[in-house]
């Protein structure tokens, strides 16, 4: 019989194996959860507040069943991946409704405590709820066009509001912080404090992160300007405008890694903490 | 994940082996004494120095910008600025743009409102000596109300009691009247409540981030237009290294002292290797 067995067969067999131990571990492990689950929260116990009890068991189950994305995709991964979007979707709607739609939407036009509040209310609802409805034409292929008029109000009063806005917070105030610790060092409190310990702590150390911002700045925006060649003294600019882009690329990845550990953290204390009890040190 | 698949056998073992490593240095410091020195950053000095120049009675709009996905990194943060508060006497105006905030915002007023019972043995009472809104949807259109009718935009708070005539908002009836904006994102909300809020009302402004957003505050600082800002967990950490109380984000420290010397052996590990690789395969690339 051994000697019929076929490459595929083998691979099959093995595979087959592999499931059967990869199922023996997992509800070895369901059964340790409980176990443990039950032993440090026991919802039953004398003075437990059983709704604190199993919602921790529950939020702890589903922390565990989406690391275990770690050892391979699987379903429970995918059903808890699922429910995680299903859950948020629920909530929001559900917010949205009792926190803004019910009570400034719903009842000021449907349960009025007067008739004169009821027409002050579609006064100043009428025109906001047609244009909000008239959003949801979108679904809608044919009658689609009639959302763009919602749309077109939502942009232009969009960009009317937001352009002298953005052009003072981001534009001119950053300009005016680029050249603020120049202005200062040719200033008359630049000047007074020249050769002094003063003048190289507060004015010519700032004066060096602002000229060092702009060299940065023209160097990295050249390096995206492809009108020019990039040869000779361009290629020496756009090489120095490489290695800014790569400090900031840098910095932009410890503050990721650094962030990504911190919800690793902060799973971590909440499974130690709250679900196994273990005492803070 | 099927470029992974693609890799030769040992890597998927080592890739298994760097997710051990990185579970037992996060798990492990909690097993023993957590205290790490360290020193505040400026940046959030800046923010501690800010609330204990505000007199008691002054106000602090906090906005919560992050739903319960982030709550590992800011949930501390907000917890420590809402106890200092508490702790000056100033009063938290807390509110949200996000549905998704609302559950978070609500826990965050009441387990710091508790804190405050049991830390400094003040009763800290919802209307009184702080006031969660809840939430109202129109981002950049909300803010701009806020500039000039606060009242207006939250014509109740979150519990359904009217605004109007609520002591914890006494002489607070648009943004301009608030002493410090507080947002707390893990959305790229900062900015829009620069342009909208702060510069618009005038008013000083700080931020609380996660980290990965870090980066992008710098410029804004460097401009006055942030006063100062926590970036991830270990702005959270100094900021309770400031109040002088012990939570989440200092007992997560060492932990993330921890991990972070792991990847920077890792990283050095994977270049020796590599160097070295390619030296054996006479520079023609690493070897696997």
């Amino acid at each position: 019989m051994t000697d019929d067995l076929q490459p595929d067969d083998i691979r099959i067999a093995d595979k087959a194996a592999r499931q059967a131990i990869e199922m023996g571990v997992l509800v070895l492990l369901i059964v340790v959860f409980f176990v443990v689950s039950f032993m440090r929260q026991n919802p039953f116990a004398e003075g437990a507040n059983p709704a604190k009890a199993i919602g921790i068991i529950v939020a702890a189950g589903l922390t565990i069943i989406m690391y275990s994305f770690l050892y391979r995709d699987n379903p429970l991964f995918k059903i808890v991946e699922n429910l995680y979007v299903g859950v948020t979707l629920g909530y929001n709607v559900v917010i949205s409704w009792r926190q803004f739609l019910r009570p400034l939407v719903y009842q000021p036009l449907f349960e009025p405590p007067t008739a004169e509040a009821f027409w002050n209310s579609l006064a100043h609802l009428f025109v906001p709820v047609i244009l909000g409805i008239l959003l949801l034409a979108r679904i809608s292929r044919k009658h689609g066009w009639v959302s763009r008029y919602s749309y077109a109000l939502m942009i232009g009063w969009g960009a009317g509001v937001a352009i002298p806005l953005f052009t003072n917070s981001y534009i001119l105030e950053q300009l005016t912080a680029a050249v603020k610790p120049i202005q200062e060092a040719v200033g008359p409190r630049g000047l007074a404090a020249a050769n002094s310990w003063e003048w190289a702590l507060y004015v010519a150390a700032p004066m060096f992160g602002a000229v060092l911002a702009m060299i940065g700045t023209f160097t990295v925006l050249f390096y995206f300007f492809f009108s020019v060649e990039h040869k000779k003294v361009g290629a020496v600019i756009s090489k120095v405008g490489i290695w800014f882009l790569m400090v900031s690329f840098g910095a932009s990845f410890g503050y990721t890694v650094m962030g990504r550990l911190s919800l690793l953290i902060g799973r971590v204390q909440f499974l130690l903490h709250d679900w196994l009890q273990i005492p803070q040190q | 994940m099927s470029q992974i698949r693609n890799l030769p056998k040992h890597y998927e073992l080592a890739r298994r082996i760097i997710y051990v490593l990185i579970a037992l240095a996060v798990i492990l410091p909690y097993f023993f004494n957590p205290k790490q020195e360290f020193k505040p950053a400026i940046e959030v000095e800046n923010i501690y120095k800010k609330i204990e120049s505000i007199k008691p009675g002054g106000h602090v709009l906090i906005s919560i910008d992050y739903d319960p996905a982030s709550e590992a990194e800011l949930y501390p943060m907000t917890l420590a600025i809402m106890r200092h508060c508490f702790k000056k006497g100033v009063i938290p105006v807390v509110m949200t743009p996000w549905p998704a905030s609302v559950g978070i915002a609500r826990l965050g007023c009441d387990e710091a409102a508790n804190d405050a019972n049991t830390m400094f043995q003040k009763k800290m009472v919802s209307g009184k000596d702080y006031v969660f809104l809840g939430f109202r949807p129109g981002f950049s259109q909300l803010i701009l109300k806020m500039v000039n009718n606060l009242k207006g935009s939250f014509d109740k708070d979150y519990y359904g009691q009217p605004t109007q005539g609520m002591k914890a908002l006494e002489g607070v009836n648009s943004l301009k009247e608030i002493d410090l904006l507080v947002d707390i994102a893990a959305v790229g909300s900062v900015e829009v409540w620069i342009a909208y809020g702060a510069d618009k009302a005038g008013i000083p402004m700080a931020a609380g981030t996660t980290a990965v957003m870090t980066p992008d505050l710098y410029p804004f600082y460097q401009s006055n237009q942030l006063m100062g800002f926590l970036g991830g967990l270990r702005g959270a950490a100094d900021y309770e290294k400031l109040l002088k109380i012990s939570g989440r984000g200092e007992r997560g420290m060492l932990a993330q002292s921890a991990t972070h010397v792991l990847i920077i052996l890792l990283i050095l590990g994977a270049n020796i290797r590599l160097f070295f690789g390619r030296f054996f395969a006479g520079g023609k690339g690493a070897s696997r």
